[in-house]
């Protein structure tokens, strides 16, 4: 099964305007199906991640329900049809 | 044809040749069998007339013995070397494959390959260099890539004691000394400091691993020329041309580092080019243009829903940054009115702007930061589009350590350089572009400064947020940080030096260190630019001697703490600031709003009020929130926290209040739309805003007819 990127809004112009894109191959971390999101679509890479490959500050992303921060950021393992959020963080001024 | 020593079947030690496989300066090279380890060897004879001084025969054998020692999987490796009947030969790795020279073609390789080869290259240089040995003819044609991609560097150690320019190659370089095409493909390796005569070290090394990476990722050399002399003198002058799309901007940072013409601005270890190329090489893609659907993702964004104004010749524009996008607000005078346009990058702050009419362009530059990083954007048609960049266009090397958090300031190079631009950002650096904005480099000299680890970050971070450039002296540029200090260049950027000398800081034991005062603002009198002010936190000081002292001119004012600073464009003994009343209340002093202007630099300040609220006016006027125009009379604008932007078209006589109700201005510029390829203000329109006069001075300047009247 593959693994579906969920796109917030502000990125759709990256992604062709689909909400949702799916990773065919078959990505073990975080870091993997990061990668292959990047190669689709080349222009989410510096709006999520900065030039150290880090997620952005105020953006979090979710396996499933769960935040990547507390199952190992980007080495987070991915499995077969997981579902992926990139949700930006609650903040502001 | 001159004899061969040695002839097809003879047996040299335990070799026996099988086949001559080359030829080049230093000695011809044969194929050979090893009939002891059963293994295909290189085997090279040098020749008599090598070239070789008195002495070097020896030391050429005890180099290649210490070479033979840098066991590693990217370097050849020598087996054997000796000496029979007074000729010097040398056993080596017979490796299989294509030189680098022959794999480059026109366009350059891939940046994937060019990365995966320059990791090994690097890692054979470190070995080397470890070992004390350093290369000295680095080139494509002594770099051989195997069928499985492994890369073989030829040649260590074995070119140091040839004399003249004009080196060898063991294996896989086979032309002959005579050979002017060889001269010139060796000199284009050459770093400065070989012609320039200097001591060679290992950092001539990383210059020619630069070239090489350079040459591998477009096809062409950086440095080039007709004949060794203009390539010569390319290498000592000129700059390569940048490197774009598809070659990631951290490969060409790395290039660049690499090519410092000073060796000191280069990496220092061949380990650190290699981490830096792996840094790239480990981002998920080495290219916003590799992805296979690489057309998905706009370049330029039009914004819809978006109210624009409609902008003529002759029309005058203030860019008003704010924590939540920008606005334009543009003045015709036919109308008597201000048209307000925006909000663009809705949500987004933008804490820098500017207004480039250089070369015949209109270019509005926009800074915009928010939850999905920092762009710098630019709009040709004042706001209708912008470019919106797959690939954030400013970005700190991979070896940097840090990430970009903001673009403080975006400042136009020299008139008649329309491509250059710099913009000072937060963590402090300075980066250059020289192809309008296409490509951005860091500016090392000031990033590898070594005070740079002691600099502190402000309240509002630490920025790079000031950057004059010296009208009268192209390579001289300042720059102000928070806190650092102000720092010099007078060699474009090379090199700095602190001078903060006379500015006192009240943070630090030390009332007047070196370096680490926390400066607010600079400004420069174009006029006479040996003359700059500055807003200190806690200190107002002027230097009329190029930033080498300064002399505090905080003279009848409520306050000497503050943010925003103007020079009059025309006056150099005027300027203007906005006090406020102290670092823990960054308020207008006494809950009034007045800006202080001196005509005498600095002996004393008068309050300018009328038409500015006098009483509950806790305002805060950001550094860059305030800005000069150059028309005559001379207008000053400023923008408040509160979201209010004030103006006044009398040099600050009298003030109104232009619009209200912004989100937090943090950013002011102003823009006179003239007919910049003309050279000169155009023919206006009969009731124009502007029109161009000669003033007292002499100087061209756009008079202002009509007053602004309140929106």
């Amino acid at each position: 099964m593959p693994v579906t990127f969920h796109i917030p809004g502000p990125l759709r112009q990256f992604t062709g305007g689909h909400s949702k894109v799916e990773i065919e191959r078959s990505p073990t971390t975080l870091a993997d199906a990061l990668s292959a999101l990047w190669s689709l679509h080349p222009g989410l890479r510096d709006r999520i991640a900065n030039e150290l490959g880090q997620v952005r500050e105020h953006i979090n992303i979710f396996i499933g329900d769960t935040d990547v921060r507390y199952t190992g950021g980007m080495t987070s393992p991915i499995q077969a049809g997981s579902e992926i959020s990139i949700v930006p963080a609650i903040s502001g001024g | 044809m001159r004899k061969e020593r040695f002839v097809i079947g003879q047996v040299l030690g335990h070799c026996r040749v099988l086949a001559k496989i080359g030829e080049g300066g230093m000695g011809v090279v044969y194929r050979a069998h090893d009939e002891v380890l059963h293994r295909d060897v290189a085997l090279k004879v040098v020749k008599k007339d090598a070239r070789l001084d008195s002495s070097a025969g020896q030391n050429l054998l005890l180099e290649a013995r210490a070479s033979s020692s840098l066991a590693h999987p990217n370097i050849c490796t020598i087996h054997e070397v000796g000496e029979t009947d007074g000729e010097l030969y040398i056993v080596m790795e017979f490796i299989e494959g294509k030189s680098l020279h022959d794999m480059i073609g026109d366009t350059g390789l891939p940046p994937e390959s060019v990365l995966r080869y320059g990791v090994q290259i690097a890692s054979a240089l470190s070995r080397a260099h470890d070992r004390g040995i350093v290369h000295r003819d680095l080139k494509a044609a002594n770099i051989v890539i195997t069928s499985d991609g492994l890369v073989k560097v030829l040649d260590f150690g074995l070119a140091r004691r040839v004399r003249g320019p004009v080196l060898d190659g063991a294996t896989r370089s086979f032309e002959t000394a005579q050979d002017s095409s060889t001269l010139s493909g060796t000199v284009s390796y050459m770093p400065p400091e070989v012609l320039r005569g200097e001591a060679v070290d290992y950092r001539s090394d990383l210059w020619a691993l630069g070239v090489v990476l350079y040459e591998a990722a477009s096809g062409r050399l950086p440095f080039e020329g007709r004949t060794g002399f203009e390539i010569g003198s390319a290498i000592m002058h000129q700059q390569p041309k940048p490197l774009g799309p598809p070659v990631p901007p951290g490969l060409w940072a790395t290039i660049q580092r690499c090519l410092a013409k000073e060796p000191s601005q280069r990496y220092q270890r061949a380990s650190e080019v290699q981490a830096a190329l792996e840094t790239v090489q480990s981002a998920a893609i080495v290219s916003a243009d590799s992805g296979p659907d690489r057309n998905i993702g706009p370049r330029t964004t039009v914004l819809h829903g978006v109210r624009h104004v409609r902008v003529k010749r002759g029309d005058f524009l203030l860019l008003v940054g704010t924590t939540k996008g920008a606005f334009f607000l543009r003045s015709n005078a036919q109308c008597s009115r201000w048209e307000v346009g925006g909000p663009y990058f809705h949500g987004h702050a933008v804490y820098a702007m500017a207004y480039d009419g250089r070369g015949g362009q209109h270019r509005i530059w926009a800074s915009t930061h928010s939850y999905w990083g920092t762009l710098l954007r630019s709009s040709d048609d004042f706001g209708k589009s912008w470019t919106n960049p797959r690939e954030a266009p400013i970005r700190f090397p991979a070896d940097s350590g840090v990430c970009l958090k903001n673009i403080w300031q975006i400042t136009p190079g020299p008139p008649d350089e329309p491509s250059v631009l710099y913009c000072g950002v937060e963590p402090a650096a300075l980066f250059e572009t020289r192809d309008s904005g296409e490509t951005w480099s860091l500016v090392r000299g000031l990033f590898d400064h070594p005070h740079r680890p002691r600099w502190m970050p402000g309240n509002g971070g630490l920025a790079l947020h000031t950057i004059l450039l010296d009208p009268s002296e192209k390579q001289r540029i300042y720059v102000a940080i928070s806190a650092g200090g102000v720092y010099r260049t007078e060699d474009g950027g090379c090199t700095w030096t602190a001078q903060n000398r006379g500015i006192r800081v009240v943070f630090m034991p030390g009332k007047f260190p070196e370096f680490g005062q926390c400066v607010h603002k600079i400004a420069m009198h174009p006029s006479r630019p040996g003359r700059l002010f500055l807003q200190n936190h806690w200190g107002l000081y002027r230097s009329d001697n190029r930033a080498e002292d300064w002399t505090d001119i905080a003279n009848e004012v409520p306050s000497d703490f503050g943010f925003a600073l103007v020079m009059h464009p025309k006056n150099p003994e005027c300027a203007y600031i906005i006090p406020v009343e102290s670092d823990e209340f960054r308020c207008a002093c006494e809950g009034r709003l007045r800006v202080y202007r001196t005509r005498n630099a600095g002996a004393s300040w008068e309050p300018l009020t009328r038409g500015l609220p006098q009483k509950g006016a806790y305002e805060t006027v950001l550094r860059d929130a305030m800005t000069a125009d150059s028309l005559d009379p001379v207008g000053i604008y400023f923008g408040t926290r509160s979201g209010q932007l004030f103006g006044s078209r009398d040099e600050g006589k009298s003030w109104q209040k232009l619009l209200e109700g912004l989100p937090a201005i943090v950013c002011v510029k102003t823009a006179f739309v003239e007919d910049a390829s003309a050279g000169s203000a155009v023919t206006l329109p009969r009731a124009s805003v502007a029109a161009t006069v000669r003033s007292k001075s002499g100087a061209t300047t756009k008079s202002r007819r009509t007053r602004i009247k309140k929106r």
